[in-house]
């Protein structure tokens, strides 16, 4: 057990320097001088106590008294430093906070790129795997592969760029599909983004260049159930938990059963708004069970194989996600427009 | 196609309402894409009776009645002049909603006070209603009607549907088709009146009266003759049927034939018989060069691909599109030949499509029409033409026929059809659904059934089809989700869309735009980057407009565009990129298509700053560092920058990015015949790099270099050296003076300055960093390999060390 006046010491010491961190003002830290060493502080009080102290703890305790007292005139004039110092900081002048920091700026992913991204993610932790194709297509992976007639209105020079050739730029990236499948034995589980191209006179819905994502899944017995849970998983990973899908009959040339997709408005979830024309539904896209005669063509037994195949315009995803109205802002690249993803 | 509501109502019964049937024409595949209501009345408007009309009290112009709604009196007061008692008028009743149809603003009913005195309701114009355009008094109602009596019965309106039609449904393309499925989905009959082959007067000779000359084209036509007919108005119930799907009515036998091929989707035409040369058709193909002025008064020279319907000297009609302006029914026409007839739906499609005529007719003809319906088009016409006119008829049908399509039978086997449609249904219910839709089903066992399709089903051939009639009849609601299970297919080889993500992150990382342009451009902007002659551009045979005509060869061209573009609009500073494909015709050149990124910098560096920062400008070394940036963080090794000339560059500005000893691209500054016209004064750099070169040069996993242990130590040299010393030279030197220890070399400035070191001249200084991996090195060895350097940079390199 140590002497009393050393216990007096340490324990007057940490206080003392607690408060001493703490201060903020001359005042606070004077006031803790007048207490410790002023002329009626601790170490003057106890220097008379000193007389008292047995001869065998003199030494000792003079020893604390003296760093004690040291010790004390380090805190205090470390606090007055710090208190000249302003802030606490290693300079002296107090900053305007509110200027405007020194950004270290990220670029910006273009929406399109964001949507394709974003979808090539979610199809990829459902299993499908990314492929892709050439934009300078034949006639044959575009449109004979996939069982659509000869005089059919979509081949016309009308809706289609042709080259001298004959070749084509592809109109879907369904000739992906194509390309797979006389590549590989099914199973075949993909998904394909890319650029496409109509003949279409450019407003603010329609653009000669475009974008889709296509999907591919075959399989022993896969059906139509698979395709609604899968787009559905989709639509709700993209566009939240709420949202939910319909299919409607429809006809492609390359998928029988053919449906359109439609997932319920993300404006007011299904109850009808301008978005939507009041119908609670925002239309997608096109999907089906790949055609038998695709199957043929590539080679696939229609009788052991089935799947599903769909494409989704990327623009129009886009639009939906995030309220843009004219598709041709996405072309102009106008930083004050990319800025804002 | 537009449908009537009333319209259909006549074949099936669609009391479910205007809502359900939409929706459930929509899930059937028929997408409803418009609904517009015609001529209906506001709910709470009933037939009124004026009992009493008094001056109102405070003003001249009103008048104030005593009404009765059939229940019980209100005072109503009015302002039109002919509210008096006796009359029956209509009465919008407390709560009612009218809607003004020019402004389309709605205002309801409500209990009011006119000048102190109080109105119970109002009483209703023609105009009010929506009814008609008289707003010059009350709309006077027929006397003898019950008061209280709502106006809704009296006029009911209509609704018309805006059908989307999928190409591969003809039988859609009518009020009966869409009703005989719709009956299938509501669970009701559908029935048509009775229709049958009209008796004709006398048999006159109709052995001349029809030639098919090419059946293949036209595999069957049928005539008959109706004669001394009277060309009129049609009656009201019939002008009203095409006047409620938006068709004009023109004249009794015309309006007919448009009323039937609405009604059962088979196109009919009429002729006037005695403007037929001969008085005969002769179905063939066109001549050569053969001349035709067509109804709307378009000419048209033919060609023998085109099947018309001639008389016995020219063509009268273009076979199944339209009729020639000279031969059809007009208010002087006595005697009629009703054509009812089936042609070839290619050569129909391919005529259309070529001569840039489409018509009801011809739309309906080129999808395929129902080989039965034919004739009982042609007797529902001529029965009607009977009727309506006073007509006679003739001759019996005379019917030249070819071969008869054939419909094949399709196996349908039950577990198939579940196992597709994912949806369990028993055996019993797929063939329900098969006999609602009318199909022949036939063989039914334990696991399969025989479907053959009537004559109006021409898309049903294979399983597949029929697998798609059960789920829409059955409903795609009733698909299950289910569980997604991720029974992948594996892949192991890299896809080409995670390289270019990879890339498209980093530039984003490094601080760039990500930009998206057309890959279809002008001449202009093709040939704008200086490596493409005109041959090497891939251009489109038909492109939308001239002005769009080439496949971009570079990202340049329209890359600049957006700079433009960017400027114009006070956006000047600029860090963009754009990743994407870029296509030439020259083999020798680049491969038809392949990857290409463009990167531009311009304007202020931190354009957000206020200090001197503020006015940084990009330059050569931001975008040099940039690309050293990115190959560093892709672990590329060996690359770097030699002197280039390049027409896209200012001179003396441009270098090569040579990766691994070949050019992966070129960046410097902008050449100026480029950026003259821009509204900038900023300078603008440019890199073009072949993506496959950056692509390739990636090291995917970097090996680990131990850290050093021991501190290093540093020397400084600066010297004088003439001006046209590069860095790369003295950096290549002092490396090939091969120190011992020596870690690194940096430059740490340089600095021209005529008065002191001279003109012609400049100064560098270098520090020097060297460092043991095994010990810490001694200031003694440190100086001996300093000062050997100092030596050999004076002898060798010819520099005046300071």
């Amino acid at each position: 057990m140590s002497n009393p006046i050393i216990q007096k010491i340490d324990s007057a010491l940490s206080v003392a320097e607690a408060k001493l961190l703490n201060a903020v003002t001359e005042a606070e830290i004077e006031e803790v001088r007048i207490g410790i060493i002023g002329r009626n502080g601790l170490f003057p009080a106890l220097s008379k106590e000193m007389g008292a102290v047995l001869p065998e703890d003199r030494k000792e305790v003079g020893q604390a008294f003296n760093t004690g007292r040291n010790r004390f005139q380090e805190l205090l004039d470390a606090a007055k430093q710090r208190l000249a110092a302003g802030a606490g900081g290693k300079s002296s002048d107090e900053l305007d906070l509110t200027l405007p920091g020194r950004l270290r700026k990220l670029g910006h992913k273009h929406p399109v790129t964001k949507v394709i991204d974003d979808s090539v993610a979610i199809f990829r932790r459902m299993g499908f795997i990314v492929a892709d194709g050439p934009e300078i297509e034949t006639v044959y992976h575009n449109f004979d592969a996939l069982n659509t007639p000869a005089d059919h209105p979509s081949r016309d020079p009308g809706d289609t760029f042709y080259f001298k050739d004959g070749r084509l730029l592809r109109t879907q990236t369904s000739p992906v599909q194509i390309r797979v499948m006389e590549s590989q034995e099914p199973p075949v589980r993909i998904v394909a983004p890319g650029r496409c191209f109509r003949r279409d006179t450019p407003d603010a819905t329609h653009s000669m260049n475009f974008h889709q994502i296509e999907g591919l899944y075959i399989d022993r017995d896969v059906s139509l159930a698979d395709l609604k849970s899968i787009l559905q998983a989709y639509a709700r990973e993209l566009f939240g938990p709420n949202v939910s899908i319909r299919l409607r009959p429809h006809f492609f040339p390359f998928t029988e059963p053919s449906v359109e997709y439609d997932f319920s408005c993300i404006m007011c979830g299904g109850k009808g708004c301008n978005v939507c024309k009041q119908s609670g539904w925002l239309e997608i896209a096109g999907a089906g069970m790949v055609d038998p005669n695709v199957l043929k063509a590539v080679g696939y037994d229609p009788e052991i194989w089935s799947g599903f195949a769909f494409g989704m315009g990327i623009e129009r995803i886009a639009m939906i996600r995030y309220r843009i109205n004219d598709i041709r802002l996405l072309y102009e690249n106008d930083t004050r427009f990319l800025e804002q993803f | 196609m537009n449908i009537s509501y009333n319209w259909l109502s006549q074949y099936v019964d669609i009391s479910c309402g205007i809502e359900t049937l939409a929706a459930k024409l929509t899930m059937a595949g028929i997408e409803v894409e418009a609904i517009e209501r015609s001529g209906g009345i506001p709910a709470g408007i009933v037939v009124g009776e004026i009992l009493e009309r008094k001056p109102h009290p405070d003003a001249d112009k009103l008048s104030v009645c005593r009404v009765s709604d059939g229940k019980e009196e209100l005072q109503i007061v009015c302002g039109a002049p002919n509210c008096d008692a006796g009359n029956k008028v209509p009465l919008a009743t407390i709560g009612a909603t009218l809607t003004d149809k020019s402004s389309g603003e709605s205002f309801k009913i409500k209990k009011s006070k006119l000048r102190g005195v109080e109105s119970h309701g109002m009483l209703c114009s023609g105009r009010e209603l929506g009814l008609d355009d008289d707003h010059s008094g009350l709309l006077i109602l027929d006397s003898a009607l019950k008061t209280g009596t709502p106006l809704t019965e009296l006029f009911p309106g209509d609704t018309m549907f805006e059908l989307e039609v999928t190409p591969n449904r003809p039988d859609w393309l009518s009020h009966w088709g869409v009703a005989r499925d719709l009956a299938c989905l509501l669970d009701k009959e559908a029935s048509l009146p009775e229709i049958k082959a009209p008796v004709p007067l006398k048999n006159e000779d109709t052995a001349n009266l029809v030639t098919v000359l090419d059946q293949e084209l036209c595999p069957r036509y049928t005539a008959r003759v109706i004669r001394n007919v009277k060309i009129a108005e049609s009656p009201e119930w019939l002008k009203e049927r095409l006047l409620s799907i938006g068709l004009r009515p023109i004249n009794n036998v015309v309006d007919i034939t448009n009323f039937v091929l609405m009604e059962l989707g088979h196109p009919l035409h009429a002729f006037d018989l005695d403007k037929l040369s001969g008085k005969r058709i002769v179905v063939r193909r066109a001549a050569d060069g053969e001349k035709m002025t067509m109804l709307d008064d378009s000419k048209l020279s033919l060609k023998p691909t085109h099947l018309v319907i001639a008389d016995a000297e020219k063509p009268v009609a273009l076979a199944g599109i339209m009729g020639g302006l000279d031969s059809g029914v007009t208010e002087s026409t006595v005697n009629v030949l009703l054509e009812s007839a089936a042609f070839f739906t290619s050569n129909i499609r391919a005529s259309s499509r070529e001569l840039g005529i489409s018509s009801d007719s011809s739309h309906r003809f080129e999808r395929g029409i129902d080989w039965n319906m034919l004739e009982t088009a042609s007797n529902r016409a001529t029965s009607l033409i009977l009727e309506l006119t006073g007509g006679e008829l003739v001759t019996g049908l005379v019917d030249i026929q070819g071969n008869k399509p054939e419909f094949k039978p399709v196996v349908c086997r039950f577990e198939r059809i579940r196992k597709l449609t994912g949806v369990d249904l028993s055996n019993s219910r797929i063939v329900d659904i098969f006999k609602k839709l009318r199909l022949n089903v036939s063989d039914i066992d334990e696991v399969k059934c025989v479907v053959t399709p009537p004559s109006f089903r021409l898309d049903i051939e294979r399983e597949a089809d029929l697998a798609e009639e059960v789920a829409r009849i059955n409903g795609l609601d009733a698909v299950p989700v289910v569980p997604v299970t991720s029974k992948s297919v594996a892949s192991f080889s890299k896809d080409a869309y995670t390289g270019i993500q990879g890339l498209r992150d980093e530039l984003i990382a490094l601080g760039l735009y990500d930009c998206l342009h057309y890959s279809t451009v002008s001449d202009k902007s093709a040939l704008s980057d200086s490596r493409f002659a005109s041959e090497d551009v891939i251009r489109m045979d038909n492109p939308l407009s001239l002005d769009l005509v080439c496949l971009r060869p570079s990202l340049l061209g329209e890359m600049l565009a957006t700079v433009e573009r960017n400027i114009s609009r006070k956006n000047l500073d600029l860090q963009l990129f754009e990743i994407d494909n870029v296509f030439c015709a020259n083999p020798q050149k680049f491969p038809e298509e392949r990857l290409e990124c463009c990167i531009v910098l311009t304007g202020h560096k931190h354009p957000e700053r206020f200090s001197a920062e503020r006015r940084e400008l990009f330059d050569f070394y931001d975008l040099k560092g940039l690309t050293e940036a990115w190959f560093t963080d892709r672990k590329i090794e060996k690359f770097r920058f030699e002197k280039a000339e390049d027409a896209r560059f200012a001179p003396g500005r441009c270098a090569a990015v040579m990766i691994d000893g070949k050019c992966g691209g070129h960046i410097g500054e902008l050449n100026a015949r480029y950026s003259a016209k821009f509204r900038s004064e900023y300078p603008i750099f440019l890199g073009v790099f072949e993506t496959s070169a950056i692509l390739k040069a990636k090291l995917e996993s970097p090996l680990y270099s131990p850290l050093a242990m021991f501190p290093s130590t540093t020397r400084d040299v600066a010297f004088l050296a003439a001006q046209s010393l590069q860095h790369q030279t003295v950096v290549d030197f002092i490396r090939g003076a091969r120190l011992k220890n020596l870690e690194k070399v940096e430059l740490f400035d340089i600095f021209t300055d005529e008065k002191a070191v001279g003109a012609g001249k400049k100064s560098m200084a270098y520090t020097l960093t060297f460092r043991s991996s095994e010990r810490t090195l001694t200031d003694k060895e440190v100086n001996e390999a300093f000062d050997k350097l100092r030596e050999k940079l004076s002898s060798d390199l010819k520099v005046e060390l300071r």
